[in-house]
């Protein structure tokens, strides 16, 4: 019986130290992740957040492709087709999104979560040496920019169609969601107060940016998008001035690449390039790779086909036209046709064309005369060199060398020519405020022609 | 009642020392209420461990003191006790088997008659040797208020049960699985960790229903608790026992699809209509110069696709000679077959007991390359060290491999062979699988040639456990236990499959090792006082702990397509290793009281600490309280002829939920991501420190009745189970507005409620010398509905265009919510929907309104198994219902389509619409190749009521009867022939009613289907032997 009793207190006295030895058990963190109030510790750490935020713009439904994807399906007007099996894509193609489209939703989704993340950095720019932190600053202020000017385009009307200061464009955000109390329902500006906002961060990117930065932004993508949203809102001197600023920091920095061809399907910046997507086979996504290429090459089924229409506006002998490829009885891109190659966002050339069109319509020649802008390029595609030039060459010249880059719709918007036989300022060439953000924000309004 | 005879085989035999010289030798005879022999009763001599065991034919023999008592049981009869002399005939009385039986209940057990919960029993007898991998396959339809479905008909994979009713959104709705007193794993890497089980072993399976059941078990008893007792030796002779099983598997369906003259017809008429389309309402953006033109040019699109399809120009055959008529759906499927071999042994004496198994298991998915197969072995050791102390070992050691199948979603899974043009051959003249661009899409079959994805899992369940006996009704249990899975998925995609056709092959490798310790100790202290107050007390402390570690490595570049590991791949392009961990301090307790044998008191309840919670909210108290009245214990009723057994009782308690929504949810983190081969910093959650134990209120009231002799017994319970408020309600990943930069935060953030009503009778209809007809059937009615949801909105939706599962406040959980298909216009043949007016009509997708529109959780579902036998036949069928849901087929707008795109359609869109006036619900055939119109979204079109009654499980056996065992010397003899799934009554015209497409299947997203395969059909003959 004492036996007994002993064995009795002694199991007692063991199960409760290890009660005791329990507690200190469920602290268990997450090895994976550390706590946000680490995140912005120190200059390293907030250095690692901003390249998060690169990460976040080369997202498939960014500038990993899907922006470029929708800049030439929207406004296909006969000149390709798309074939794949993705009603997804179709109904871009097709401009008939249904609100529930995930990869409109992706669109928007992303976009905000990337400008969330430059905000971040923004917001703890001051722990950053002071050596680097213009530098930090400006590719922060790029991302949001850019991508705030992307979303604008994407779901608000032209700048150029009514009246762009009462007309809905996106939601702003300048500030980052660190906690759920951050978490609000905005309501959407307009699209005068976007562009506002997008050239502001462009434009104070641009001067804290240094003219080469590896493949992170520089100044030169910086003038670049500016130039964009200058030529988009109809600011043609705006545009030209970028543009000129551009080549200006470009110079000893960038240069057009020999042969058009060599231009694409690049596994390293080319010298050409001023930003492009990082994809290799250890990291990254190419969107346009996937749709416009075929299965031999690792692509879909080449579901983005090009057709007639779009051929026939080269002139023969004309290196651009070279770079297509037959597959199945139907033309293919050849920009996009290799597998983990970089995305295109913005090549030198299309300075040249942004400065060309907007001298042109000026009548200036600043830089250099529109004329040697566009032989430029077409020399380098061994196309026969133009003796003088018009708006109109410009524009064809805009549309060969850029083609299958994403500039289609928002070029036929701001020229405003129809698109699909519809007019550019059509209802269904705008996208649909995703159902899933309606649902989530009671204060946004959806876009006409979704309701 | 005959399984249990043949489960008493053992018997308990001692030698026994005869030092005492007066002794009288008994011989005798054991039989039953009628007569008949009970081969192997025990006979002891009371107060001594003197015994023996009666032969197969009732007669036994035993030197006994003079004027002993002997102690006569027999399992399935009520013990008794008589004075010895010379000759003896005993007669036992069957005991009432569902009131006297023994229940296992956490941390204890209890006699079923005593129990003041909502326990259901099955006995592993009812389950074994049905042909399937997973015992939840064989439980379903057997016990009310458990819900079991299969996702697909993918062998060893996906199954959902909800045991009353879901009450978590984002957190897991599955019950706690424990094996022998230790909870287990039921996360892996793919396929089902439970199907790793062979349940052949199982005794029972006690499924915990309520609060008062459940809340030892506190923080996991929120959504049921599933005990598996595993077998145990008996003392007395060895048995052994193999079994044999070999069947075939196929569909339980096949749905139908167009022929190639149906293909080539209907295609045409889609093209020339879309013609017609572009150029009169599409805004003729191609600028054809008349209608004629445009359909031209749609013809000549439509040609040069057929020339495609059918190969013309690639090895195939000219589609306009119509010869290729490929039925894609049948090459979905292989020739199916199981084998199932087993062998088990059991015994002991006095001291040491055992049960020892073997089985292996090989079971072809009807899918073609899908496959199962399990090697299991066990050994269930128990030893008494002194009369205080007892140790055992139950040991399980396990290997399954599995040929698994993409999920239904992806190209490269079976079914989605069937969008395939029935014009394309499958092979090229020479002899080549076809694959794009001749197949519409990527050929699947192609996987069975060049890919392969194999995933083995080595598991090793086993618990340690030492019990001492303190005082008189006192012990102190201490348990250990160890559940270790590991699984290896190793995938390879050669040069022409499409995962790895870019990159000359594609391996990833990847790994999970899953370890789970717990450790139980508990008192437990019974005692009568008075012979009046029975107590029964528990109290305990348990700790648990699961450590993830995974790992995961892809290579590209292979040298060849034979060599397929990753050490042939000449680049590593991923690799990546991580670990989760999650670990429950918990302490517990109760207590059981019974008043004069007829009033039941009892208390539980479990203090549990997580650690996946912040660090304020990380403990949670979860108690029950339960009562009980033993009515036909009452003088009034105690007399009554009719009513045997009357028990009512009611239970409430508070009950948690932790799992399921991640180790972390609460942390506010950043994550890695990298971008150009630099590591970043990216935004992972935002912190929610007020986290905490979802917890769920339940109210539950029985009662049991027994008629007849306890012949006809009844069971009915009525629950309530409602989430708490104040912050404690159902855990939700709630979407926050992208531009937040955030998609959702995990907050507890709303109620729902379960009402339900279970119903079970237990019945022995008839019963003769030879034959016997016993039914068990049961029914259950639950009634989900989401109460309040705090934040923005009252109404989640979630409609992608496939599917529309949402979650509303007074609607169940993912409710059907969208747009109702109104038809087809007569004027232009164009689909129609209602506007949110539910009248105005509108061809605008995007204009119509959205409505809840159905429920993908069954209201009603329940089984019954009637049992016959004619002396050694036996007969048993057990059909299973499930009804008043409906499925929405994800896939419509692919396969049902009205030619939509190139997906080869399914036969009920012959019925299109033609010429105006016409009346259909199948709207004019028009390919979208110009993207000039909508293409179908989801909407009630797509969605049907998929109610159904199956023939689920029919087994007819044969014993081979005593006389002629004992001329061969065999203990027993069955032949036997089971069949699962015979018969489906339905009107889903999908593949199968019973479905919830894999690749999105979560708490909300129910009632789906998309490309799932039907569920399998089998039958097998086996054979058990006994010895």
């Amino acid at each position: 019986m004492i036996m007994n009793f002993n064995k009795f207190c002694l199991s007692i006295i063991a199960s409760s130290s290890l009660l005791l030895a329990c507690n200190k058990q469920l602290d268990l963190p997450n090895p994976q992740a550390i706590g946000n109030d680490l995140a912005f510790s120190t200059d390293a750490n907030v250095k690692q957040v901003l390249v998060s935020a690169y990460n976040a713009v080369s997202d498939g439904s960014l500038y990993g492709g899907d922006i470029q994807i929708f800049g030439d399906l929207m406004a296909s007007s006969g000149e390709l087709n798309w074939t794949g099996t993705f009603n997804t894509y179709r109904e871009v193609f097709g401009n008939s999104m249904l609100t529930t489209n995930p990869i409109i939703r992706d669109l928007w989704g992303d976009g905000y979560y990337a400008i969330n993340v430059a905000n971040s950095v923004i917001a703890n720019i001051n722990k950053v040496n002071a050596a680097d932190r213009n530098r930090v600053k400006g590719e922060a202020l790029f991302i949001r920019g850019a991508i705030l000017f992307e979303l604008t385009r994407f779901y608000g009307k032209a700048f150029n169609d009514g009246t762009p200061t009462q007309n809905l464009g996106v939601v702003i955000r300048t500030t980052p969601v660190s906690g759920f109390s951050d978490v609000d329902f905005p309501k959407r500006n307009t699209v005068a107060e976007c562009y506002s906002q997008v050239i502001a961060d462009l434009t104070e990117a641009e001067s804290l940016l240094p003219n080469k930065n590896g493949v992170y932004a520089n100044k030169v993508a910086a003038a670049t998008i500016l130039a964009r949203v200058y030529l988009q809102s109809g600011n043609f001197s705006g545009a030209r001035d970028a543009a000129n600023r551009g080549i200006t920091a470009a110079n000893g920095n960038f240069s057009l690449v020999s042969t058009y061809s060599s231009a694409f399907n690049n596994a390293t910046y080319t010298t050409e390039d001023v930003f492009a997507i990082v994809v290799s086979d250890q990291d990254g996504v190419n969107n346009c790779h996937t749709f416009y290429s075929i299965p031999q090459y690792g692509g879909r089924d080449g579901d983005i086909v090009i057709l007639d229409g779009h051929m026939n506006l080269y002139p023969n002998g004309d290196a651009r036209k070279a770079l297509f490829y037959s597959f199945s009885g139907d033309w293919r891109s050849g920009k996009w046709r290799d597998q983990y190659r970089n995305v295109k966002v913005i090549r030198l050339a299309e300075l040249y064309l942004i400065r060309a069109e907007c001298n042109v319509r000026l009548s200036q020649t600043v830089g250099d005369t529109p004329l040697n802008d566009v032989n430029r390029l077409r020399t380098r595609a061994s196309a026969p060199v133009l003796s003088a030039v018009t708006l109109a060459d410009v524009l064809l010249e805009r549309r060969l060398e850029l083609a299958h880059e994403g500039f289609r719709v928002h070029d036929a918007k701001r020229l405003n020519l129809n698109v699909n036989g519809r007019s550019a300022f059509d209802n269904r060439l705008t996208f649909p405020i995703p159902f899933r953000e309606l649902n989530s924000n009671p204060n946004l309004v959806q876009n006409a022609g979704y309701n | 009642m005959r399984k249990k005879v043949y489960l008493s085989l053992c018997a308990l035999v001692f030698l026994t020392l005869s030092t005492i010289a007066q002794t009288v030798t008994v011989t005798g005879k054991v039989v039953d209420e009628k007569s008949l022999a009970v081969p192997a009763a025990t006979i002891l001599e009371k107060g001594t461990k003197n015994a023996v065991s009666a032969g197969a034919d009732g007669s036994f023999t035993i030197k006994v003191k003079t004027g002993a008592i002997l102690v006569i049981s027999s399992v399935g009869f009520e013990t008794q006790q008589v004075k010895a002399s010379a000759n003896l005939s005993v007669k036992l009385n069957p005991e009432d088997v569902s009131l006297a039986e023994v229940v296992v209940t956490g941390f204890g057990q209890t006699v079923k008659k005593d129990v003041t919960s909502s326990i259901t029993r099955i006995k592993g007898a009812e389950v074994a040797n049905t042909p399937v991998p997973n015992f939840l396959q064989g439980v379903q339809g057997r016990a009310a208020g458990v819900f079991v479905e299969s996702q697909n008909g993918k062998v060893g994979e996906g199954i959902k049960v909800r045991i009353r009713g879901a009450s978590s959104v984002s957190a897991s709705n599955s019950p706690l699985y424990v094996v022998d007193g230790i909870p287990i794993n039921t996360a892996s890497l793919s396929g089902n960790a439970l199907a790793d089980i062979n349940f052949n072993d199982v005794e029972s399976f006690e499924i915990l229903k309520d609060a008062a059941a459940t809340a030892i078990y506190g923080s996991r008893g929120g959504n049921g608790v599933v005990l598996i007792t595993t077998k145990k030796g008996k003392a007395g002779k060895a048995k052994f026992s193999i079994n044999l099983q070999q069947g075939t598997n196929n569909p339980t369906n096949k749905r139908g699809f167009l022929n190639s003259t149906e293909y080539l017809q209907f295609f045409r008429e889609a093209a020339e209509n879309a013609g017609r389309y572009h150029f009169n309402r599409g805004g003729n953006w191609l600028g054809f110069a008349n209608e004629a033109a445009a359909v031209a040019y749609m013809t000549g699109v439509i040609n040069s696709r057929f020339n495609r399809y059918s190969g013309l120009n690639t090895g195939g055959a000219d589609w306009k000679a119509d010869t290729v008529n490929t039925n894609w759906e049948d090459l979905a499927f292989q020739d199916a077959k199981t084998t199932i071999a087993e062998v088990s042994a059991s015994g002991g004496n006095d001291k040491t007991k055992f049960f020892i198994s073997g089985s292996y298991n090989d079971q072809d998915g009807i899918l073609f390359y899908n496959k199962f197969k399990r090697y299991a072995g066990r050994v269930n050791l128990e030893q008494e060290l002194s009369s205080r102390l007892k140790v055992g070992v139950n040991l399980t050691v396990s290997r399954t491999e599995a040929r698994r199948v993409a999920g239904d979603n992806e190209f490269t899974t079976p079914m989605q062979i069937v969008a395939l043009a029935p014009i394309t051959p499958v092979r090229n003249n020479a002899g080549v699988l076809f694959d794009r661009p001749t197949a519409t899409y990527y050929n699947p079959l192609i996987e069975t040639e060049n890919a392969s994805y194999t995933s083995t899992t080595f598991r090793n369940i086993s618990t340690a456990f030492a019990q001492l006996n303190i005082l008189k009704g006192l012990n102190f249990r201490t348990e250990f236990g160890l559940d270790v899975l590991t699984q290896n998925d190793k995938e390879f995609y050669g040069r022409r499959t499409l995962n790895g056709q870019g990159t000359n092959g594609l391996g990833v490798s990847t790994w999970l090792r899953s370890v789970r310790y717990t450790t139980n100790n508990y008192f437990n202290y019974n005692t009568t006082i008075k012979s009046k107050h029975d107590i029964d007390a528990t109290v305990g402390m348990s700790f648990e702990k699961l450590a993830n570690d995974q790992s995961s490595v892809e290579g590209q570049q292979f040298a060849n397509d034979d060599l397929r590991n990753i050490a042939n791949a000449a680049t590593i392009t991923a690799g990546s290793s991580s670990l989760s961990e999650l670990a429950i301090a918990s302490y517990f307790g109760r207590v059981n009281y019974k008043f004069n044998k007829k009033y039941l008191l009892g208390l539980s309840g479990r203090f549990d600490g997580s650690s996946v919670f912040g660090e304020n909210k990380r403990y949670g108290f979860f108690p029950s309280a339960s009562i009980g009245w033993i009515v036909s214990e009452e003088k009034f009723l105690r007399e009554n002829k009719v009513i045997d057994f009357l028990k009512v009782r009611a239970s409430y308690g508070s009950l948690g939920n932790q799992q399921g929504f991640g180790n972390y949810a609460w942390r506010g983190v950043y994550g890695t991501s990298r971008y150009a081969g630099v590591a970043g910093l990216a935004p992972g959650s935002l912190q929610n420190d007020v986290l905490t134990w979802e917890t769920t209120n339940q109210f539950d009231l029985g009662f049991e009745i027994g008629v007849l002799n306890n012949r006809i017994v009844f069971e009915f319970d009525y629950y309530h189970k409602k989430s708490a408020g104040d912050g404690k309600g159902f855990i939700y990943n709630y979407p926050l507005p992208l531009t937040s930069g955030f998609s959702t935060i995990t907050r507890n953030i709303g109620e729902i409620e379960n009402k339900g009503v279970e119903f079970s009778i237990n019945s022995t209809n008839i019963k003769t010398r030879n034959f016997t007809w016993n039914t068990s059937f049961n029914l259950s009615l639950n009634k989900n509905k989401v109460l309040k949801i705090d934040g923005q909105q009252d109404t989640l939706s979630f409609n992608d265009g496939r599917f529309m599962n949402a979650l509303i406040v007074g609607k169940p959980i993912g409710v059907h919510y969208g747009p109702i298909y109104a038809g087809v216009d007569p004027a232009n043949g164009d689909p129609l929907y209602y506007e949110q007016d539910g009248k105005t009509t509108t061809n605008d997708y995007n204009a119509a309104g959205s409505f809840v529109v159905g429920d993908p959780n069954p209201k009603w579902f329940g089984g019954i198994t009637n049992t016959f036998s004619y002396k050694g036949f036996e007969l048993s069928v057990l059909f299973q219902g499930v009804f008043d849901y409906e499925v929405v087929n994800g896939a419509g707008g692919f396969m049902s389509a009205r030619g939509d795109w190139f997906d080869n359609q399914t036969r009920d869109q012959l019925q299109r619409w033609k010429k105006p006036g016409d009346i259909t619900n199948v709207p004019e055939a028009r390919l979208n190749w110009l993207g000039d119109f909508q293409s179908p979204g989801v909407s009630t079109q797509y969605m049907e009521d998929a109610s159904y009654i199956r023939l689920k499980q029919l087994t007819f056996s044969y014993n081979l009867p005593n006389k002629l065992l004992s001329k061969l010397k065999l203990g027993s003899v069955r032949a036997y022939v089971t069949g699962v799934n015979l018969f489906t009554w339905t009107s889903y015209t999908g593949w199968d009613p019973e479905v919830n497409t894999d690749y999105r299947a979560s708490n909300i997203n129910q009632g789906a289907d998309f490309y799932a395969a039907p569920q399998i059909k089998s039958v097998t003959f086996g054979l058990n032997i006994g010895f």
